[in-house]
């Protein structure tokens, strides 16, 4: 992999790790969310340092190259977050909205 | 037959007062839901002495659907029998409210828009993105409103019941047209005149495309 693109994966999955940990000091985060972002940027970093891991992967889903196989799983990732990230706005949308109204027809 | 006022009312501090004193001579019910207000709205109003005043606060802002829904909810469980939506920002001339009360007396339609004379003192863009937006409405709801963005509007308890809207932003004026072309219910139209102020808010730009996108959606969910 081209050593510059694994500079930048590396610092940003620190500078994540980092975020990660900020929340958990402010208690935004429990022990187990905690836990799974530290694993989950780690396993990052680890593939970003030794990508080959990934080779068997790549050819079982018959892509040639295991960069290529980062940007598709990065990709489905990310859709995956903001799809639930959406769904979990909407709802507390929804809930605070009920609960502002509520509120207000009580008078 | 019981009607109610309602104006959903978000930082129009300048404005409000003098609103609520014009509407206040049709001793009509008025409802007025202050939507969050920032600006010192809510403490102005509360220390008006009007009859058949009520002010509901969102503690939030929501957006003006909310408030909408929030004051029609209101009236309609405390016993009206329509209820007609006029904008705090005094955009609207309040001596049309007559003609809307004349059209609910009359019956046969639950849902009356308010129709601005469009080709009169209305901003070029203003104009072309109502027409837009009708002709829009007419293709994939097959309603004609001539006016279709406009708050001036009024509705009877039978017509809420059918088309209680989702929107909470601006979205709610066309949410409503199309829930009355998707559910057939009457409708009619009243001329009403608009007295443009200085600092006319509204929907913007970002806005519209963001309605743009609900009406599709809506036609395929609705």
């Amino acid at each position: 992999m081209i050593i510059g693109l694994q500079i930048i994966a590396i610092l940003f999955s620190l500078s994540m790790i980092y975020f990660a940990v900020l929340s958990y000091k402010r208690h935004e985060l429990n022990g187990l969310e905690i836990s799974s972002w530290l694993i989950m940027w780690g396993l990052v970093i680890v593939v970003v340092i030794f990508p080959e891991l990934l080779r068997a992967f790549a050819s079982t889903f018959l892509v040639t190259r295991v960069f290529d196989l980062m940007v598709v799983g990065g990709f489905i990732l990310v859709i995956g977050l903001v799809s639930s990230a959406y769904m979990r706005t909407k709802r507390n949308e929804k809930k605070l909205e009920e609960l502002v109204r509520k509120i207000a027809l009580k008078k | 037959m019981k009607i109610s006022i309602i104006i959903p009312l978000h930082n129009e501090k300048n404005h409000i007062i003098n609103v609520l004193k014009s509407v206040s001579k049709h001793k009509l019910p008025i409802v007025v839901v202050d939507d969050g207000s920032t600006d010192g709205s809510f403490k102005e109003i509360s220390r008006l002495r009007i009859n058949n005043l009520t002010i509901l606060s969102h503690k939030i802002n929501l957006g003006k659907g909310a408030a909408m829904k929030t004051g029609a909810d209101f009236a309609f469980r405390d016993d009206a029998d329509a209820v007609i939506f006029m904008d705090a920002d005094g955009q609207h001339d309040v001596k049309n409210i007559n003609s809307f009360i004349e059209k609910i007396s009359i019956g046969g339609c639950d849902v009356i828009f308010g129709s601005r004379n469009l080709s009169y003192g209305v901003p070029l863009v203003r104009y072309l993105g109502n027409k837009i937006g009708s002709i829009i409405m007419a293709i994939f709801f097959r309603i004609y409103v001539s006016d279709a963005i406009c708050g001036f509007r009024a509705i009877t308890k039978n017509g809420y019941k059918k088309i209680r809207w989702e929107s909470n932003g601006y979205g709610v004026e066309i949410e409503m047209v199309a829930r009355v072309g998707k559910n057939h219910i009457h409708h009619c139209e009243v001329p009403v005149e608009t007295i443009y102020n200085d600092n006319v808010k509204g929907v913007t730009i970002l806005d519209a495309f963001g309605i743009l996108l609900q009406v599709i959606k809506w036609r395929l969910t609705l």
